[in-house]
């Protein structure tokens, strides 16, 4: 993992338009400062605006205003490619649905982001394999997404970041609808990530995360930071 | 190792979409199929043609026939005869010095379709390259003589197919000279010999001796007169001096059965050009026959044929077109069902160049591969149709040929495929995928 540096959130708002016309303010003028190896816990109702907080916070969408600083790089205002490279390099995700490429198999999917960037590691089988086993999903290298369960398909998202190992991650309730053991391995996996220092940007509302303290908390059915 | 990774995705990608890849293929392949068969048909037509005309330089046939009629009546045995004339005819013919060999032939019965041809020995001896089967008392070089009065010759496809073997018999359903009578009797045929493939249209054909032609026609209108069954093997005797109608003409078949030698037209050998040109002049304007120059006869079917080729290829073109366009349909549908997967691609970093090659190389495989596949598919196709579509048009089909169409067609599908291709490929780069994902 590459040492990371500090995230500067300022002054960023999100609106979307109603169909009315009209315009939802999803979060307003946020600002705050996130350290390395640091945990930012969203929170809020469902359509709260925590999947819209996070797209925005990785570049994937763009903010009304404001900016987010990763060191001395604004993502807002990266292109297209610059956006797309950053994110292979430094953000790992696991989103809550659909999170693998059908026609790859698990663990094509678990190496196929450094793969696609061509940053791969010279035993990267063996460290794919390796964080398969993390998540229990070895045996299930060979087979195809179609072929697994929704706890089985996030453990595979799970172990992809594990094996990118990058600096940030964002999960985006990572384990909603999933069973209790597979909720637990995908917690121990971000978990052990942070405690290597990397920063975890997590949303999420299923009580198995109760007991991880974040640095931050941002409420978003109030807006409320603490 | 990237690159090598984007090709290792195309591939699974298209394994993973095997069904609806598989489809593309087999539909370009079709619309290809119909592209090879025109070009082939129409060879097979024409390598037909050019040699029959060497053959028999002119025909005469009965008088209003038209050239295209005496040709295609004769030489490929599709059209109706126009009529009918006297055998006299045929032997005037021969002793002009001009002429170096004349070949009657009588249209008459047919057999599951195919026309059965009355000829005289010497046709079989001029058209045939031997005989796959024989019978043991007939004579090879003078396969009609007496023994073999209901002697058939059958061409080797006929025999293939309909599993024809010597000595063994079959019932023409009748048609009198040039016309249907369907009130005459069937007519038993025995299998005297079997061609060997001479790759024409006498592949297809079954030929009798002429004078068993004639023979039908007494016979035929004996049962039907007598309404008896005793006389099936005494051509021979035809004594009685009854009445007979062939055509609405009565004749006497006791006394004059001259009267009933007719004849549907007459392939002629001429010793120069130059003869043909005057012979078919004389012919032509005698009141009585009609004669064509074969050669001339062939080059303006050529045309016409050529004319209709291209027609054809245009029509295939129009078929390959909208082939193209359903694939890409479909493809790009189920590009707009992948958006997902592509946006999830560039969440995870995948860039917008990779993810867009990955749809062009896709859509270019199946472009290639289908235009690929399509012709050799195509062919064999064909090939595997030959057969039937052989013995549906008479033609010995070389399904292994290539035209120029069809080439051209192959050119155009690649160059459409690359565009569309190109175009898909634009269309994902400028699409904001990652918003699309970011909707729901
Ligand atoms: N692209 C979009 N266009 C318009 N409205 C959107 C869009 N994305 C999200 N929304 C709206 O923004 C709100 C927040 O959605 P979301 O961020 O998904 O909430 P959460 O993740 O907390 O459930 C919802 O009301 C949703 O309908
Ligand atoms: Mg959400």
């Amino acid at each position: 993992m590459a040492p990371f540096e500090r995230i500067s959130v300022k002054n960023l708002t999100k609106s979307f338009e109603n169909a009315d016309g009209g315009k939802k303010t999803i979060f307003n003028n946020v600002t705050f400062e996130l350290n390395p190896g640091a945990v930012l816990r969203l929170s809020g109702a469902s359509g709260s605006g925590k999947t819209t907080f996070m797209n925005v916070m990785s570049g994937l969408i763009k903010p009304d205003s404001g900016s987010v600083f990763f060191g001395d790089t604004d993502i807002t205002s990266l292109s297209e490619g610059g956006k797309d490279r950053f994110r292979a390099e430094n953000i790992g995700y696991i989103f809550q649905t659909f999170n693998l490429l059908a026609p790859f198999s698990v663990i094509e999917n678990v190496y196929a982001p450094l793969a696609f960037a061509g940053k791969l590691p010279k035993n990267y089988k063996d460290k794919a394999l390796e964080s398969l086993n993390k998540v229990g999903m070895k045996e299930f290298a060979a087979k195809k997404p179609y072929h697994l369960s929704v706890g089985q398909k996030q453990r595979v998202a799970a172990a992809r970041v594990l094996f990118a190992d990058p600096p940030l991650v964002f999960a985006d309730e990572p384990t909603a609808s999933l069973d209790r053991n597979s909720s637990e391995l995908v917690k121990n996996t971000l978990l052990e990530l942070n405690r290597k220092g990397t920063t975890l940007v997590l949303s999420s509302h299923d009580p198995i995360f109760d007991d991880v303290k974040p640095d931050i908390d941002f409420d978003l059915e109030t807006g409320v930071l603490s | 190792m990237k690159y090598a990774f984007i090709l290792k995705a195309v591939l699974h990608s298209i394994s993973h979409r095997k069904f609806s890849v598989f489809t593309s293929i087999f539909a370009i392949s079709a619309a290809f199929a119909f592209l090879a068969a025109t070009g082939c048909i129409s060879f097979g037509l024409a390598s037909t043609a050019v040699n029959s005309s060497l053959a028999f330089p002119l025909i005469v046939g009965p008088a209003g026939a038209s050239d295209t009629t005496l040709v295609m009546s004769t030489l490929f045995n599709t059209d109706k005869p126009a009529g009918t004339l006297d055998y006299e005819f045929a032997e005037k013919l021969e002793k002009d010095e001009r002429v170096s060999a004349v070949f009657p032939i009588a249209r008459s019965d047919s057999y599951m379709g195919i026309p059965i041809t009355g000829v005289e020995s010497a046709y079989i001896n001029e058209i045939s390259r031997g005989f796959s089967e024989i019978g043991e008392d007939i004579e090879a070089h003078d396969i009609f003589s007496e023994n073999g009065r209901k002697c058939a010759v059958i061409g080797a496809k006929t025999a293939a197919r309909y599993e024809m073997k010597v000595g063994g018999t079959f019932f023409g359903s009748h048609g009198s000279v040039g016309d249907e009578d369907s009130e005459l009797h069937d007519f038993e045929y025995i299998v005297c010999a079997v061609m060997k493939a001479v790759n024409g249209p006498e592949d297809f054909a079954i030929f009798t001796n002429l004078k068993s032609v004639w023979e039908i026609h007494r016979h035929g209108h004996h049962h039907h007169h007598e309404e008896a069954e005793e006389d099936e093997e005494d051509g021979d005797h035809h004594e009685a001096a009854e009445m007979h109608c062939v055509h609405d003409m009565c004749v006497d078949i006791g006394n004059k059965h001259h009267a009933e030698r007719k004849i549907t037209a007459v392939l002629v050998k001429t010793k120069n050009p130059v003869f043909t040109a005057a012979l078919e002049r004389e012919y032509s304007e005698n009141g009585f026959t009609s004669a064509t120059d074969t050669g001339r006869t062939v080059r303006k079917l050529l045309t016409y044929m050529n004319k209709a080729e291209k027609a054809a290829g245009f029509f295939s073109y129009g078929t390959l077109f909208l082939v193209m366009i359903m694939v890409f349909v479909t493809i790009l549908t189920s590009i707009s069902e992948r958006k997902r997967e592509m946006a999830l691609m560039r969440t995870l970093g995948i860039g917008k160049l990779p993810v867009s090659l990955m749809i062009f190389l896709e859509l270019l495989f199946i472009s290639v591969f289908g235009t690929a596949v399509g012709t050799l598919g195509g062919h064999a196709l064909l090939a595997f149709c030959k057969p039937a579509i052989d013995f549906e048009l008479g033609i010995n089909l070389e399904p292994f040929f290539f035209t120029g169409i069809e080439i051209r067609g192959a050119a155009y599908t690649l160059l459409t495929g690359v565009t569309l291709s190109l175009a898909a490929m634009v269309k994902i780069y400028r699409m904001n995928l990652v918003e699309e994902i970011a909707k729901d």
